[in-house]
């Protein structure tokens, strides 16, 4: 609607400019600057008013100087000639009187960002830095910064850049802050603002000084200055203390990342850090503005990925209320799943239970798959609300659920028969592709416990010629061939069907590939198939560790109070609940990169991971390790000291069975993940490394085995 | 730092932009609009964005979207605080923050971003001190300003800026010295079916508004100042002397400002004002529904509840609603599904009821989930908490003031679910 009529407001209003009797009544002059200022606002092109504004910008009136500014600023770049005009009036106004009228003129001088300009802007930007009115000193040495802007390439005169450095012992802490500001632009190619220990003592000192915008810009800088001795950092901490809890969250997470990169190699100091900031972090959480909420929650993530147990008290903080966007939601259930405890598992449970039934989607399914994050340690309450969940017959709310169960199940067999009873039925409600792609692998994997399985799959494959989905047909193959293997009377006549309409008339190349691999397999016998189809499946007897291991503060405090808090997470979530990577690393595709999708794969997906071992040998090195001494330590006192050295014990099984296994994880900055293999006379180790590095995976058999025998010779 | 902002109202039409750098094309807001479509309502959109150039961080108010356009790495807090002083000023300056305010005074809003932020770095955001530079619009003096020719632009530097104590102007004068506080607490809270709270905190503010001539140094003391564990202050007051001794001193800005704010977040402390008794279901057969909803004192220390008003979203099959209500009046907007009962002042005697069917849409399955209740409610001369002030001393100056505290206790998000 405003781009209407636009040529004809234009004219009307050129008219009205050079009319002399508005020009000589400064009244109407004003107004009718007004009105071009606000055609403009609204997006129409009056750049061909150019000429009559320059004229108006010679008044005494401040108030049409400053609409007259704003229009040039915005069209200066398309005129520079007629700009040219304007300098001169600007230059005028430099000398006068009033310190706002000076500041106004030389923010715009600079905000018009004309290069032909730049030698008449010198001179004036100069004589502001020594201006005796603050907020002149204010403009001119941001101006500085703005003209390096426009011609990055030509060297600032190294007498202004001293002038800086000297304006930072400057008596109005903004100006402080904006040589700060602008010395950082002016040297980005020399790595910014020289930080050395006078400079740092001398901001700190003023810190107090500063607005919060100001504090915020100064302890950003200083994360670049590194104490020369241990003394001195400390009294820098005990100097930054009382900011750490300000109730200004921006001040409180510039702070908190200054804390964490200074005392960097100090982890007790870190850890004392986050357990004094996470108050003024739950406060952030509970603030009127949502934006702030959800930030303030994206940096609780990133903390309790070090403290797993730091508001397990306060999880009721973490509740959503029924107004707050998705986003927030989303987050909030992330967070109460890490602060499950035995005392407040019921509670959590009961709310998310309420999150289900949410009228937004994603709210629910999101909800839905926390519950079966928590199923991982507390498998049974949280079977009984997802079975429950079924009884609604909603299809988005079964399809997460089915989803949620499918990837429950792998990594708690145990829950397996509860699974296969709930899913009766359950096929006719599912409408979405990722449900029932989740069904089917159930189906197939399941297929002897599930009575019903062969009749839901005929009528998949009877409606197969009108199914457009790529991953339903493969999945159908893959089910359908494995519940062949142990249903084969059932299910002979509809997978021949199958087969046939594959290879015959489907034309897409991977369906019709995989049907074909599938044909030939069966061709060597059914042995074979078996071998191929039904690979070692996660041991039900394996158990599970409670519980995520606390992760180094190192590992992510160069993120803390950047963006990458707010959006990293929810691709961590999404491929957490919707990828599901470890099954695609199951079905046996022959063109999937199987080294690719374990480099992507997270911890969990080692177990999918050692699944594989003997069809994927090229990610997979075997590693005979001698071990002077039998080892038959406790599996506690295993995991406690390969701790100590930061490797991580994700799994083992149970004491006396044999070959005694234990699977093990390290991130160094390589990764290298081992499935340990214990027999009588020595170890078997079993590695894959991302990337390959030669050097670390040696070093990493020597920490291994030092760390084995330590613990032998205790024992003897 | 912060390259440009744009203001776009609900509908997803851009009507103000700002750039502190180079002009940043409109095309940019492009990725925003996107996922402003996939998110159905205004309230969903993520605050931050990542397009192929740049950030895009957002904040939601009063309707509007404040949209801020970044190109390197920033600490997103600090930006978001930055937008919500942005939309604080206008609101503080107008009155409001809508569009409709926003574009009548354009150029007042282009002065303000103008001396809020240059080079993409916030310069000027202390309210006083704005105020001091451009004067907030008021009809008296658009009046007198028309028929004067004077502007909204003030032709002295602002004092406080080279002044010892930058929130304070030199030289005030009154005639009348008056120094009013009121204290305002808003209770949020989730009850559930049973009556249980779920969750329950306070969040309290003391606004002031002082006019005392020349430099008074006040000092306000609690009865009961262990209450406060989670406080923020003006940066006027001492934070020192309220560490060692709970006691706030400050010098005072003139006029009107936020003196601390403050949360009461340990259960035990927060009463809840109010009980309702509710009962909504919808039964299989007939496509209706029954309502009923009754709502009590439960702890209100003896003062009357008022201004009560329940809100409840129904669920988006219900057509209309049939109800009588003992007391207040109820509409539905079936367009918005918002189920609105104003019920005015709470009579401890004689309970106010809302009771009545609701007729469904024939042939839609029954909503799964049930509506929770909105509550809206206000108690005067009572700070839910327990706060009272109890002395108020000034110092450095010799006049004696007028001075009064206000206590005024809210529900802010209520919510009983049923």
């Amino acid at each position: 609607m405003p781009y209407l009529g636009g040529e004809e407001t234009v004219r009307e209003l050129r008219r009205a400019l050079s009319n002399p009797n508005v020009q000589s009544d400064p009244l109407r002059y004003r107004n009718t600057i007004l009105k071009v200022i606000r055609t403009m606002s609204q997006g129409v092109d009056v750049s061909g008013l150019f000429s009559e504004m320059v004229k108006a910008c010679a008044t005494v009136d401040v108030v049409q100087k400053k609409l007259v500014y704003v229009f040039l600023c915005s069209y200066a770049t398309l005129n520079p000639e007629l700009s040219l005009l304007v300098i001169n009036t600007l230059r005028k106004d430099c000398q006068d009187p009033n310190p706002m009228v000076r500041s106004l003129a030389l923010r715009n001088m600079t905000n018009l960002r004309l290069p032909s300009l730049v030698e008449y802007v010198e001179q004036p930007l100069t004589a502001g830095l020594r201006d005796r009115a603050a907020c002149v000193r204010r403009v001119a040495v941001l101006g500085w910064a703005k003209l390096h802007n426009l011609q990055p390439s030509s060297e600032i005169d190294a007498a202004v850049v001293n002038e800086l450095y000297s304006l930072l012992r400057d008596p109005d802490p903004v100006v402080m802050v904006n040589c700060l500001r602008a010395l950082e632009e002016i040297l980005k190619e020399e790595g910014g603002v020289t930080i050395n220990k006078p400079i740092t003592h001398h901001l700190l000192n003023r810190l107090k000084e500063c607005d919060i915008w100001g504090q915020c810009e100064v302890l950003r800088v200083l994360q670049r200055y590194r104490p020369q001795s241990e003394d001195e950092l400390f009294d820098i901490l005990s100097l930054l203390d009382s900011f750490l809890v300000s109730p200004h969250p921006p001040v409180m997470a510039a702070t908190l990342s200054l804390f964490l990169s200074v005392s960097s190699n100090l982890p007790a100091i870190s850890l004392a850090a986050l357990e004094r900031v996470s108050g003024p972090l739950l406060a952030a959480c509970g603030s009127g503005s949502r934006e702030m909420r959800f930030a303030a929650v994206c940096h609780i993530q990133l903390l309790l990925r070090s403290v797993p147990g730091l508001l397990g008290t306060h999880y009721k903080r973490f509740f959503c209320g029924y107004a707050e966007p998705a986003y927030i939601k989303e987050r909030k259930m992330q967070v109460l799943v890490e602060l499950v405890n035995d005392e407040n598992v019921a509670m959590i449970l009961d709310e998310l239970k309420g999150y289900c039934t949410d009228v937004n989607t994603d709210t629910a399914q999101a909800a839905i798959s926390a519950i079966g994050r928590i199923g991982r340690s507390y498998s049974d309450r949280c079977l009984q609300i997802l079975t429950g969940l079924l009884g609604l017959k909603q299809d988005h709310i079964t399809s997460a659920v089915v989803q949620t169960m499918r990837d429950l199940v792998w990594v708690c067999p145990q829950c397996s028969d509860t699974v296969c009873l709930a899913l009766e039925g359950c096929e006719e409600t599912l409408q979405d592709i990722q449900g029932r792609q989740a069904l089917l692998w159930l189906l197939g994997v399941y297929g002897e416990r599930i009575s019903s399985a062969p009749y839901t799959l005929e009528v998949l494959i009877d409606r197969v010629r009108s199914e457009a989905s790529l991953g339903i047909k493969m999945e159908l193959l893959t089910a359908t061939m494995r519940l062949f293997l142990c249903r084969p009377a059932e299910t002979q006549d509809m997978l021949g069907r199958l087969l046939h309409y594959c290879i015959e008339e489907e034309t897409d190349m991977c369906v019709r590939d995989q049907a074909l691999l599938y044909y030939r397999l069966l061709h060597c016998g059914i042995e074979k198939t078996r071998e191929v189809l039904q690979g070692r499946r996660s041991d039900p007897s394996l158990g599970v560790l409670i519980g995520r291991p606390a992760k180094p503060v190192s590992q992510w405090a160069r993120c803390f109070n950047t963006l990458e808090p707010l959006s990293q997470g929810a691709v961590e979530a999404e491929s957490n609940s919707r990828g599901s990577p470890e099954h695609v690393t199951y079905s046996p595709k022959p063109n999937a990169d199987l080294s690719d999708t374990l480099s992507c794969s997270h911890i969990e997906e080692v177990h999918s991971g050692a699944e594989k071992i003997e069809e994927v040998d090229c990610a997979w090195i075997e590693e005979c390790v001698r071990c002077p001494a039998v080892l038959h330590c406790s599996p506690q006192s295993l995991q406690a000291a390969m701790q100590l050295v930061n490797i991580q014990t994700l799994a083992f099984t149970p004491q006396h069975m044999l070959p005694w296994r234990v699977y093990l994880y390290t991130h160094t900055q390589l990764r290298v993940s081992e499935d340990g293999q214990e027999e009588e006379e020595g170890i078997k180790v079993i590695l894959n490394q991302q990337p390959k590095d030669d050097d670390a995976l040696r070093q990493f058999l020597t920490i291994l085995i030092t760390v084995l025998n330590t613990l032998s010779s205790k024992k003897d | 730092m912060i390259h440009s902002l744009f203001l776009i109202n609900h509908l997803g039409d851009i009507f103000l932009e700002k750039h502190w750098k180079s002009v940043i094309s409109r095309s940019v807001c492009d990725y925003f609009f996107e996922a402003r479509e996939k998110a159905v309502d205004p309230e969903n959109v993520p605050p931050v964005l990542q397009t192929p150039h740049h950030y895009l961080i957002s904040i939601y108010r009063g309707k509007l979207f404040f949209l801020s356009v970044i190109q390197t790495e920033v600490p997103p807090l600090f930006v978001i605080e930055f937008l919500h002083r942005v939309a604080d000023t206008f609101q503080d300056y107008f009155g409001g923050c809508s569009e409709s305010v926003i574009s009548d005074n354009v150029v007042i809003v282009y002065e303000l971003l103008e001396e809020m932020l240059d080079n993409g770095f916030p310069l000027a955001t202390e309210s006083n001190v704005l105020k001091e530079m451009i004067r907030p619009p008021n009809i008296l003096r658009s009046v007198v300003n028309t028929l004067t020719g004077g502007s909204n632009v003030g032709e002295t530097l602002p004092q406080g800026q080279l002044s010892n104590i930058p929130w304070r102007r030199a030289g005030v004068k009154y005639t009348n010295n008056e120094a009013y506080f009121d204290v305002t607490e808003e209770i949020d809270a989730i009850v559930d079916k049973s009556g249980t709270t779920v969750s329950a905190e306070i969040q309290g503010v003391i606004e002031a508004c002082v006019k005392l001539s020349g430099m008074p140094d006040l000092t306000m003391s609690f009865m009961n100042p262990r209450l406060l564990d989670d406080v923020s202050f003006h940066p006027c007051v001492r934070f020192r002397r309220w560490e060692s001794e709970r006691i706030l001193s400050f010098i005072p800005p003139d006029g009107n400002f936020t003196l601390m704010t403050y949360h009461i977040s340990s259960q035990n402390l927060v009463a809840i004002p109010v009980y309702v008794k509710q009962s909504i279901s919808f039964f299989e057969a007939g496509s209706c529904g029954r309502l009923d909803i009754t709502i009590g004192p439960k702890q209100t220390m003896g003062k009357t509840v008022e201004d009560l008003k329940v809100t409840v979203h129904m669920p988006k099959a219900v057509l209309n609603a049939n109800l009588t209500a003992s007391q207040g009046n109820y509409t539905y907007d079936f367009t918005t599904k918002l189920l609105v009962w104003d019920i005015g002042k709470l009579n401890p005697q004689k309970l106010p009821n809302l009771r009545g069917s609701l007729s469904m849409q024939t042939g839609v399955p029954n909503p799964e989930e049930n509506p929770s209740l909105n509550i809206d409610l206000k108690i005067q001369q009572l700070a839910i908490s327990g706060l009272k002030v109890s002395r108020l001393d000034m110092y450095g100056e010799t006049y004696k003031p007028f001075k009064g505290v206000k206590y005024v206790t809210k529900a802010g998000k209520f919510q009983v679910r049923t």
